[in-house]
C-alpha cells in the first residue's frame, strides 16, 4: 500500500517521530484509505497514527473530538468559478450544516464533516476541477495571489496561467509530499502586495529588469516569512525571475526547503529557520546550485500594501468592464448566500468569484451598463456591501472556540459583534483600521499584521471565568512591514468594546489628515499609547 | 458516534501581581477550570507569603497527545539576539 521515496534524510536517527512515520506512509496515502476503510467502517476505525496524515487530504478534526471534521479546499490565487461556488455550497448544505467559511489564505473551509461524507466531497469537488489535497500538512498548500488576475489595472501581468502551472505541478506531486513542515507559496502581480508576500514561505513580487536592452516584466522573490508563535518576515533574494521561470524558481525552493530543511525538531522546521541560518546570499548561492544562473534583482513595482482590499466598483484593465469587491463579515456565509453570489456572478459578471486573503470575496467583469442594477441588488445592499462601515469592513477573525482544539475564547462571533459596536460608537475614518482577533497565538487570524491585533486569554475574576484579550499595536505588510506590538493589560472581553472605542478616538483626534493608524502608532510612540490604555483602565476600574 | 475523547492538555497561564511583575504558571488539566485551580495550588505552594495576583489568565494550551509540547518561558534576563 505504502507509497514512499526514499529520501535521503531516511537513515537519520534524529529526524522526529511525525518525520518517522512520513517514511512509514506518506501523508498523500491516506486519501486512499479514508475512501476504502475509514469512510466504510467509521470515525472509530480510524488509526490514531493515520489523523495527523488527514491533513494531506486537507482534513482536520475540529473541536470537539468528536467525529466531526474540517476541511479547507484550495482556491488558488481565490479564483473560482460560479459552477465551482455551487458545488462548494452543495458540500456545505448536504453535510457541512450550511456554513462556509473564507479563510485569511483564500481557501474555503468547512465544518462538521463526518468520515463517512468525504469521499462523496472528494468527487464532487473533482467534477468541478477543486480539491482539498495538501490544503492542510506538510507540503505545498493553496497558492494565494491576487484574485483579480487578468483584470486588474495594477497588475503588471496575469500571473492566473503561472498559477495554474505551479498548482499543477505540485499538487499531488510525490517528489514534494513530504517536506519538512507547511509551505506557502504567493504568487501577486499586482503593485499593492495583494499577496502578503513578507509571510509566505517562498512569494513572488512584481519587478522589471532591463537585460540587452529590454525591458522585462517579472518577478522578485521572497523566501522565509511566517507568522504562528514566532513570526518572522521574508527576505528578498538577489534574483530577478522572468514570468517563464517561476516554475524553475519554485521547484528550486522547495527542493532545497526539501533536502536541506530541519527535520529534528518540528518547532524548528519552516522555512524561515533555514533562511535566517543561511541568510539571503547563501540562500540565493544555493538556489542557483539547482536552478542554474538567474538574473540579479531589479526593480521592485511594489508600490504599497492595501492588504487584500477591494471594495467598492472599480474598472478593469478591459475598458468598459467593471469588478465588485464586497465585504463578507469575518469571511463567514451560509450555503444560500454564497449561491446567491454565484448568481450574481453569473448574471452581472463573467461567472467567476474572487476569494481575498481578507476574508472578503469580489465579483469580477460587470459591463458598465449593468453595473447601477447590481448596486441595488438586495443582497448588494444589506449583506455583502460594497462600501461596509469602517470596523465590519476590516474586521478579520479566526475561528475560535467554536471550532478549534488550540483556542482559548470565542473569536469570530465576537468580533463581529465588537466591530457592528465599534461602527456605533468610535468614529467613522477615512483610513481602514484593521483589527484581527485570534483565540490563541498561533495567528491563524493573523494577529501580527494588524493595525490592532487581539488576541484571546481566559482570566479568573470573582464572576468565575471570562474571555480576556491582549491589544498589539500598528502591523503592516509592504516597505515599512512590521509586526505589531503588545500593549501591558489584558482587557476582558466586555470592556473590549468601549476601551477601543476609546483609544480609536484618541487616534482619530490625534492623527494627521491620512496617516494610517501604524504610521501614528510610529509617530507618537507605543509608550504614548500605553499611556492612554493605562488612563481608559483606571478610569474604568473607579 | 465516538464518545468524545477527554483530552489533556499543558496549559501556560499568566498571574500578574503588583508592579507590572509577571509570574508563568505551567500545569497539565483537562479543562480551564482545573488548570486555574492547579495553578493557584502551585502558586500557593511555591510562596511562604502567596503574592496578591492581580489577575490569573490562561494564555495558552496544547495538546498533550503527542511527547514534547512544552512552553519558553522568557525572563527579564532574556534577550533576543
Ligand atoms: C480547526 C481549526 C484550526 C486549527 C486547529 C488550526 C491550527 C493552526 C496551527 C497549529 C497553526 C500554527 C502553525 C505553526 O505553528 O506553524 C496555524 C496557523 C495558521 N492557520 Fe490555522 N487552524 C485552524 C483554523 C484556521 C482557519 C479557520 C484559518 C483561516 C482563517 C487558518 C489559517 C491559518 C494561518 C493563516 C496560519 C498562520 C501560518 C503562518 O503563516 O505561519 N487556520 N493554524
Ligand atoms: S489562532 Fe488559535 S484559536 Fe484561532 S483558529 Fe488558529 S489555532 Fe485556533
Amino acid at each position: 500500500m505504502a507509497n514512499v521515496r526514499q529520501w535521503k534524510w531516511a537513515d537519520d536517527p534524529t529526524i522526529n517521530d511525525m518525520e518517522q512515520a512520513k517514511l512509514v506512509k506518506d501523508g498523500l496515502d491516506v486519501i486512499e484509505t479514508i475512501v476504502e476503510k475509514y469512510s466504510k467502517e467509521g470515525y472509530d476505525s480510524i488509526e490514531k497514527t493515520d489523523m495527523d496524515r488527514f491533513k494531506w487530504a486537507g482534513v482536520y478534526q475540529q473541536r470537539p473530538k468528536d467525529g466531526h471534521f474540517m476541511m479547507r479546499v484550495r482556491i488558488p490565487s481565490g479564483i473560482l468559478s460560479s459552477q465551482q461556488a455551487r458545488a462548494l455550497a452543495g458540500i456545505a448544505r448536504d453535510y457541512g450544516r450550511d456554513l462556509i467559511d473564507v479563510t485569511t489564505r483564500q481557501a474555503i473551509q468547512f465544518h462538521w464533516l463526518t468520515i463517512e461524507t468525504i469521499p462523496d466531497i472528494f468527487e464532487r469537488l473533482k467534477a468541478v476541477g477543486l480539491s482539498s489535497f495538501e490544503a492542510c500538512g506538510d507540503c505545498p498548500r493553496t497558492i494565494v495571489g491576487n484574485p483579480l488576475a487578468g483584470i486588474d489595472p495594477n497588475e503588471v501581468l496575469d500571473t492566473r496561467p503561472i498559477v495554474k502551472e505551479l498548482e499543477q505541478f505540485f499538487v499531488l506531486n510525490r517528489d514534494f509530499s513530504n517536506l519538512p513542515r507547511k509551505y506557502k507559496m504567493s504568487i501577486s502581480a499586482n503593485v499593492y502586495n495583494t499577496g502578503h508576500a513578507e509571510i509566505n514561505d517562498l512569494a513572488f513580487t512584481p519587478a522589471k529588469k532591463t537585460i540587452n536592452g529590454e525591458e522585462v516584466i517579472g518577478f522578485h522573490v521572497w523566501v522565509g516569512g511566517g507568522l504562528s508563535a514566532k513570526p518572522y518576515l521574508a527576505q528578498k533574494l538577489d534574483v530577478f525571475c522572468r514570468p517563464d521561470e517561476v516554475l524553475k524558481v519554485a521547484i528550486g525552493v522547495t527542493t532545497l526547503f526539501r533536502d536541506f530543511g530541519y527535520r529534528q525538531k518540528r518547532t524548528h522546521a519552516r522555512l524561515k529557520f533555514l533562511v535566517a541560518d543561511w541568510g539571503a546570499d547563501k540562500f540565493k548561492e544555493e538556489l542557483l546550485k539547482v536552478t542554474g544562473p538567474l538574473e540579479s534583482r531589479g526593480e521592485d513595482l511594489t508600490q504599497g500594501w492595501k492588504a487584500g482590499y477591494f471594495y467598492g466598483i472599480h474598472e478593469q484593465k478591459q475598458k468598459g468592464f467593471y469588478y465588485a469587491g464586497l465585504s463578507v463579515p469575518v469571511g463567514r456565509m451560509s450555503a444560500q448566500e454564497f449561491e446567491q453570489l454565484a448568481d450574481l456572478a453569473e448574471r452581472y459578471g463573467d461567472g467567476t468569484i474572487g476569494t481575498c486573503n481578507s476574508q472578503n470575496v469580489l465579483i469580477r467583469n460587470i459591463p458598465a451598463d449593468k453595473v447601477d442594477a447590481f448596486q441595488s441588488e438586495e443582497l448588494i445592499v444589506n449583506r455583502f456591501k460594497l462600501q461596509p462601515n469602517t470596523y465590519v469592513g476590516y474586521a478579520v477573525s479566526c475561528t475560535g472556540t467554536e471550532y478549534c482544539n488550540l483556542a482559548i475564547v470565542e473569536t469570530k462571533e465576537r468580533m463581529r459583534r465588537l466591530a457592528e459596536y465599534l461602527d456605533r460608537t468610535a468614529p467613522q475614518l477615512d483610513t481602514p483600521l484593521r483589527l484581527h482577533m485570534v483565540g490563541c497565538p498561533n495567528s491563524c487570524g493573523q494577529r501580527q499584521i494588524a493595525d490592532i491585533g487581539l488576541q484571546g486569554a481566559l482570566v479568573k475574576t470573582e464572576n468565575g471565568m471570562v474571555d480576556a484579550f491582549d491589544i498589539y499595536i500598528g502591523g503592516t505588510l509592504g516597505e515599512n512591514a512590521r509586526f505589531n506590538k503588545k500593549l501591558n493589560g489584558r482587557i476582558e472581553a466586555e470592556q473590549l468594546g468601549p476601551v477601543l472605542a476609546q483609544l480609536i478616538g484618541v487616534f482619530a483626534e490625534e492623527r494627521v489628515p491620512g496617516e494610517a493608524y501604524w504610521q501614528y502608532v510610529d509617530r507618537v510612540g507605543v509608550e504614548h499609547i500605553q499611556a492612554q490604555l493605562d488612563a481608559i483602565r483606571s478610569a474604568d476600574a473607579v | 458516534m465516538a464518545e468524545p475523547e477527554k483530552e489533556f492538555y499543558l496549559y501556560k497561564l499568566e498571574a500578574v501581581l503588583p508592579a507590572d511583575r509577571l509570574l508563568t504558571v505551567i500545569v497539565i488539566a483537562d479543562s480551564d477550570e482545573k488548570a486555574f485551580a492547579y495553578a493557584e495550588n502551585n502558586i500557593v505552594r511555591h510562596t511562604i507569603v502567596p503574592p496578591k495576583i492581580e489577575q490569573l489568565g490562561i494564555v495558552q494550551k496544547k495538546p498533550l497527545g503527542r511527547g514534547g509540547v512544552g512552553y519558553v518561558v522568557e525572563t527579564s534576563q532574556f534577550a533576543d539576539s
